[in-house]
C-alpha cells in the first residue's frame, strides 16, 4: 500500500474519564478533514424523532441481556457477604458447603490473603486482597453450583469466624478524636483548596448581608434494574468469552484476562444489551473477579449476577455530601464573598463534589474539599458525579439569600451568572412553569395545601475523545453494516449509529444494520461522563462518509465519469451528471467483497460544555408533610440533537432520578451496627408511577453548534435544587438535608425555623 | 442469603419467612413428588421436626409441566423454585422476558399473566403454577408481530435500558383488557407495581393511552 504524506496534526482538549470521573486533557489528533454535520435543521434523519432500532426486541422480551444468558454447562455463582462493618476474618470453613451435592467451586478471602493487609487495614486498591473486611457487605467468599438454589444453600453453609473490630459509619462520628480509624492516616482526608481564605474573611465584613448555612445530601444508589454481573464462559483452555453488564465493553477483557491467567486478546467481551449502569459499571469489579476465579477453579462457565441486596451493599453508590457555607452579598444581590467547606462522604472511597461556588461568579471565594471516610463501601461515579450535590447546595444558598434580601431568586441568579445562555434558559423555563405564580414570600399560600415553585441551573462537559474506530461496510447486494465495539446503555447508541450511516448514504434506518457490544469489533470508549456520543458519532460519520466516497468512486463511471464528490446520495438514489441509480443498482458496481471504510474521530464534529435550567412546582400538605410534585421543566442545550426522541427520554429520566434524590432516596445506616437497614426495593424508596409529575423537556434549539455533545448527565444536575427550592417556596422553611421526607417537613414547620 | 440476612429473617414477627422456611423443610423431608403441588400436603408437612439447615441442603426435585405461552413446558425443579427462576434458569430453552430484579415482589419486572391475572413470577412457586395458563411478554407478540401495547412502547419511546419493559408491557396489556379506555390517573395506578430506573414513566403512560385508543378504535376488547 502506498504511504501517503503524514497527516497534519492538531491539538484538541478532550475529556478523559476514569471510572466515570471526567478531567480535561490536551491531545494531538490527525487533522483528518471530511465534511461537517451541516446546519442542525437540515438533516434527513438526525435531529428528528427516531424510534429505537432495538425497541421491538426489548418490548417482546427477545433482547438478550447478560442476566438472561445461559450457556451449556453453566454454573451459578453467589457471594457470601460480611455481616460486620469492620472485622478480622479468622477462619472460613467451607467443609459443609463443599459437601452439598451440586456445589462445584468455592473461593474465599482466606485463599490467598495479603499478609500486609492484615495489620494495615483496608487496601485502597480493589485488587489487593485483604483479610480484614471493612464494610458490611464486603465479599468474603463465593460459590459456584449447578443451580442458583444450591448456590444459595452453599453460601448459607459457609462458616466464617470473625473478630469484630470497632467501626464508624456516620460522618460526624468519624470526625471525633475517639473514632475508630478507617485508614491509618485518619478519617479526614484533605483533597484540595482554592482561593484565599483571608481575602474572603475581609470581604465578608463589607457585605450588606452574611448568611451561614450547611446543606447535606445522603448516599443514594444507582439501583440499575439489571444488577452487576457476568457470565464467564471459560472451560479451562486458552480463550474465554465474558458476557458483561457493563458501561465499557473494552474495560472487561483486560480485567478478566488477569484473573483467568490469559492474554487480554484471548478474552472477548460481549455486551449485547444492558440494563442500566448510571456510572456504576466499569471493569469487572469484585463480582467479576470472583466469577473468573470460580470459572478458573471449576473449568466451567460461571454466571454470577449480584442479588439485589448485594447490589445495594457492595456495588457502589453516589457519595453523600456535607457542605458548610459562609456567604456575603450586597443589597442588590451581587455575591461578594463565599467560604465553603465541602465534605465528600464516599465511605472507603473519596466521593466527589464539584467545587464551589460551582457556576456562579463570586468576587472572593475560598473552598476546601475533604473526604470523610467511614466503614461503608466505596462510592462510585454516578450520573454527573459530584454535580447534583454541589448544585443543590449552592442553589439552596441562593434562594436563602434571595429571601433574606427580598429579591426574586431568578433575578438573583442572573445577576451572578456571567454566561448569557443561562439567562436565556432561565427565561424560557420561567415562561413554561409560570414563574410569576410563585409565592413572592416563601410559604405565603393560605390553607394546608401549599404550592411552591423553584428553579436551579447546572453545567456539564459532554465532549468526546479519539478512541472510537468504526467500520462501515457496503456489500454488493446493497446491505450496509456499521460495526463498533461500543455499548448501548439504553441511551440509544444503536439507533443514532444506524441513523448517521443511513443519512450519509441517503437511506432509511431499516436499510442499515449495526453491530455493537463486542470487544473484537473496533475500539470504543467506556460510557462515562456523557462522552459516548461525542466520541462515537464523529467516528461513525467519518466512516460513513468514507464508505460513501468509496461507493461514489465505483459508481462515477456510470454517471458520465463525474467527480465522486459531486455525486449525491438522497432518498435511496445515487445521482449525478443528470443520471440516477437506485441504491442497489449502484452497489452492484462494487467489487465482490464490497467496500469497507474505517471511521476515525473528527474533533470538529463534537463539542463540549452545556448549561441547563430546571424548574419545579410542588404542593406540600403541611398537615401530613407529604410533597406532591406537580410539574417539572428542563431546558437543555445539546449542540446537534442526534435523536430528539431519545434525548427527551433521557432528560425525563434525569428529572425523575433527581426527584428521587430530592424527596425519597437515601441509604439509611444503623450507626451502632454499622449496617444498611434498607438494602432492598421494599425499603429504598424509588420514584414510582403514581408520583410522576407533568414533565416538560425543552431542547434549547438556540444552541446552533453543529456539534455532538453528550447529554446524559446534565439533566440530573439542577433538578435536585429546583425541587428543594420549590418546597422552600411552598412552606417558607428551609430543610437542610435531603431527602425532604414528611417527618423533616413537619419537624421544620413545628420549629418554625430552619432545621439545621 | 448471608449470615446477616438469616439473622434478620430469624427475628420474630417475620411470619411469612418463617412459614415459608418451615414449608421448605417439610418438602425436604417429604422428598420429591408431583403431589407436592397440592398445598394441603405441604401444609401437613409444615409441622415436621427441625433439621440442621446449615449442613444439609434441600435438593429434592420434581418434574412439573408448565403451560407457558400456549406451550406445555416440562421442567424439573425444586419445590422451592419460583416460577420466575423456573422459567429463566430451568426451562430449556429459557424464557427470559420476565426479569429478576428485586426478588421480593416490589418492582414488577417479572410480571406475567396467570389465568388472566397479573402475577409477580418471583412470588409464585413453580409448583403452584402447574395447571395455570401463563403468558409472558414473549407470548404477547414477537418483534415482527407486536401487540398494540408493544407497538405503542416502541412508537412513544417508552423504554430506555429496557429491563423493566417486559413487566410494564404485561401489566398494561392485562389492564387494558379490564379497562379499555383508561384515564391517565388510572394508568398511573395500574403501573404502581412496576419500577423503572431510567425514568420512562411519562412515555409508558403515553404508550398505554395510545394503545388503548388504537385498541378501542379497532373495536378490540
Amino acid at each position: 500500500m502506498q504511504q501517503g504524506p503524514a497527516p497534519k496534526k492538531k491539538k484538541v482538549k478532550v475529556p478523559r474519564v476514569v471510572n466515570g470521573i471526567e478531567t480535561m486533557v490536551e491531545i494531538e489528533v490527525d487533522d483528518v478533514g471530511g465534511p461537517g454535520w451541516g446546519p442542525n435543521d437540515k438533516h434527513a434523519l438526525l435531529n428528528h424523532h427516531l424510534t429505537r432500532v432495538d425497541g421491538p426486541l426489548k418490548v417482546s422480551g427477545v433482547a438478550e441481556y447478560t442476566y438472561d444468558k445461559r450457556v451449556p454447562g453453566m454454573l451459578y455463582g453467589r457471594i457470601l457477604r460480611s455481616p460486620h462493618p469492620h472485622a478480622r476474618v479468622l477462619k472460613v470453613d467451607v467443609t459443609a458447603a463443599q459437601s452439598i451435592p451440586g456445589v462445584k467451586g468455592i473461593v474465599s478471602i482466606a485463599d490467598n490473603p495479603d499478609p500486609a493487609a492484615v495489620e494495615t487495614g483496608p487496601a485502597k486498591s480493589s485488587e489487593r486482597r485483604t483479610i480484614t473486611v471493612n464494610f458490611a457487605g464486603e465479599p468474603v467468599a463465593a460459590v459456584a453450583a449447578e443451580t442458583p438454589e444450591i448456590a444459595q444453600d452453599a453460601v448459607r453453609a459457609i462458616k466464617v469466624e470473625y473478630e469484630v473490630l470497632p467501626h464508624v459509619v456516620r460522618a460526624e462520628d468519624a470526625l471525633k478524636e475517639s473514632s475508630p480509624k478507617v485508614y491509618e492516616e485518619g478519617n479526614l482526608e484533605p483533597k484540595d483548596s482554592q482561593g484565599y481564605a483571608t481575602r474572603v474573611a475581609t470581604a465578608l465584613e463589607t457585605c450588606d448581608v452574611v448568611l451561614e448555612a450547611e446543606y447535606r445530601t445522603p448516599i443514594v444508589h444507582h439501583a440499575s434494574l439489571e444488577t452487576h454481573g457476568h457470565v464467564v464462559d471459560f472451560r479451562g483452555n486458552n480463550t474465554a468469552t465474558v458476557y458483561a453488564s457493563t458501561q465499557g465493553t473494552f474495560t472487561i477483557p483486560g480485567d478478566a484476562a488477569k484473573e483467568l491467567g490469559l492474554k487480554e486478546s484471548d478474552v472477548t467481551a460481549i455486551v449485547e444489551h444492558m440494563g442500566g449502569g448510571f456510572g456504576s459499571k466499569f471493569g469487572i469489579g469484585i463480582e467479576g473477579a470472583l466469577a473468573c476465579r470460580l470459572a478458573k477453579q471449576t473449568k466451567s462457565p460461571v454466571k454470577l449476577m449480584l442479588t439485589r441486596q448485594d447490589e445495594f451493599l457492595l456495588a457502589g453508590n453516589r457519595s453523600g455530601s456535607w457542605q458548610k457555607f459562609k456567604a456575603g452579598a450586597n443589597k442588590d444581590g451581587t455575591l461578594i464573598a463565599l467560604q465553603a467547606l465541602q465534605y465528600q462522604l464516599g465511605g472507603l472511597g473519596d466521593g466527589s463534589q464539584a467545587g464551589q461556588p460551582y457556576i456562579y461568579r463570586v468576587a472572593n471565594s475560598y473552598r476546601e474539599r475533604m473526604a470523610i471516610h467511614t466503614n461503608e463501601d466505596a462510592s462510585r461515579a454516578m450520573r454527573a458525579p459530584g454535580h447534583p450535590q454541589a448544585s443543590y447546595a449552592i442553589e439552596c444558598l441562593l434562594d436563602d439569600l434571595a429571601q433574606r434580601l427580598n429579591l426574586d431568586p431568578l433575578e438573583l441568579r442572573k445577576k451572578n451568572l456571567r454566561d448569557k445562555v443561562y439567562h436565556r434558559q432561565l427565561d424560557r423555563g420561567a415562561r413554561e412553569i409560570g414563574w410569576d405564580r410563585r409565592n413572592k414570600v416563601p410559604g405565603a399560600t393560605a390553607g394546608p395545601l401549599k404550592k411552591g415553585i423553584g428553579c436551579a441551573v447546572g453545567t456539564w462537559g459532554g465532549g468526546g475523545n479519539n478512541q472510537c474506530k468504526v467500520d462501515v461496510s457496503v456489500a454488493r447486494d446493497g446491505s450496509v453494516l456499521v460495526a463498533v465495539g461500543s455499548q448501548d446503555l439504553g441511551t440509544g447508541t444503536r439507533t443514532y449509529t444506524r441513523a448517521i450511516v443511513a443519512e450519509e448514504l441517503g437511506l432509511q434506518q431499516k436499510d442499515v444494520t449495526e453491530r455493537i457490544g463486542n470487544s473484537t469489533l473496533g475500539a470504543a470508549n467506556a460510557s462515562g461522563g456523557s462522552t459516548t456520543s461525542a466520541s462515537l458519532a464523529p467516528s461513525v460519520k467519518n466512516g460513513a462518509y468514507k464508505a460513501r466516497m468509496a461507493v461514489a468512486e465505483k459508481v462515477a463511471p456510470l454517471l458520465g465519469g463525474i467527480k465522486p464528490e459531486e455525486i449525491t446520495f438522497v432518498n435511496g438514489n445515487v445521482s449525478g451528471g443528470g443520471k440516477s441509480l437506485a441504491w442497489k443498482q449502484a452497489c452492484a458496481t462494487l467489487p465482490a467483497a464490497g467496500v469497507t471504510a474505517r471511521g476515525e474521530w473528527q474533533a470538529e464534529l463534537q463539542g463540549s460544555g452545556v448549561h441547563g435550567a430546571c424548574f419545579a412546582e410542588v404542593e406540600v400538605d403541611v398537615e401530613t408533610g407529604r410533597v406532591r410534585p406537580i410539574k417539572m421543566v428542563h431546558v437543555q442545550d445539546v449542540g446537534l440533537p442526534l435523536n430528539r426522541l431519545a434525548i427527551e427520554s433521557q432528560i425525563n429520566g434525569g428529572m425523575i432520578q433527581s426527584l428521587g434524590m430530592a424527596l425519597w432516596e437515601e441509604r439509611v445506616m444503623d450507626a451502632r451496627l454499622g449496617i444498611q437497614v434498607n438494602p432492598s426495593f421494599g425499603d429504598y424508596k424509588l420514584p414510582g408511577s403514581a408520583e410522576i409529575p407533568e414533565l416538560v423537556v425543552i431542547i434549547d434549539d438556540d444552541d446552533k453548534r453543529e456539534a455532538v455533545i453528550g447529554v446524559g448527565e446534565p439533566s440530573i444536575i439542577p433538578a435536585v435544587g429546583a425541587v428543594a427550592n420549590a418546597v422552600f417556596n411552598a412552606i417558607g422553611v428551609r430543610i437542610h438535608d435531603l431527602p425532604l421526607t414528611p417527618d423533616k417537613i413537619l419537624m421544620a414547620l413545628s420549629n418554625g425555623r430552619t432545621s439545621a | 442469603m448471608s449470615d446477616e440476612d438469616k439473622k434478620r429473617s430469624d427475628r420474630p414477627g417475620r411470619s411469612y419467612d418463617e412459614s415459608r422456611r418451615r414449608f421448605l423443610k417439610g418438602v425436604g423431608i417429604a422428598g420429591a413428588g408431583a403431589a407436592l403441588a397440592d398445598h394441603l400436603i405441604a401444609d401437613a408437612h409444615a409441622a415436621a421436626p427441625e433439621v440442621d439447615r446449615t449442613a444439609r441442603s434441600i435438593t429434592g426435585t420434581v418434574e412439573i409441566v408448565l403451560d407457558v405461552n400456549n406451550q406445555k413446558r416440562a421442567v424439573r425443579t425444586e419445590p422451592r423454585t419460583t416460577l420466575l427462576n423456573a422459567l429463566r434458569n430451568h426451562v430449556e430453552p429459557p424464557i427470559t422476558g420476565p426479569k429478576l430484579v428485586c426478588d421480593m415482589g416490589t418492582c414488577g419486572a417479572c410480571t406475567v399473566i396467570m389465568d388472566n391475572q397479573t402475577a409477580y413470577a418471583c412470588l409464585v412457586l413453580a409448583i403452584d403454577a402447574v395447571g395455570k395458563k401463563i403468558t409472558t411478554v414473549e407470548g404477547l407478540g414477537t418483534p415482527t408481530a407486536l401487540n398494540g401495547v408493544q407497538a405503542a412502547f416502541v412508537e412513544k419511546d417508552a423504554l430506555m435500558c429496557g429491563f423493566c419493559t417486559p413487566g410494564f408491557i404485561t401489566t398494561i396489556s392485562a389492564y387494558l383488557k379490564q379497562n379499555s379506555n383508561p384515564s391517565l390517573a388510572e394508568v398511573q395506578q395500574a403501573c404502581k407495581g412496576n419500577f423503572c430506573r431510567c425514568g420512562t414513566y411519562p412515555r409508558v403512560f403515553e404508550a398505554a393511552l395510545a394503545a388503548a385508543k388504537v385498541g378501542t378504535s379497532a373495536g378490540q376488547d
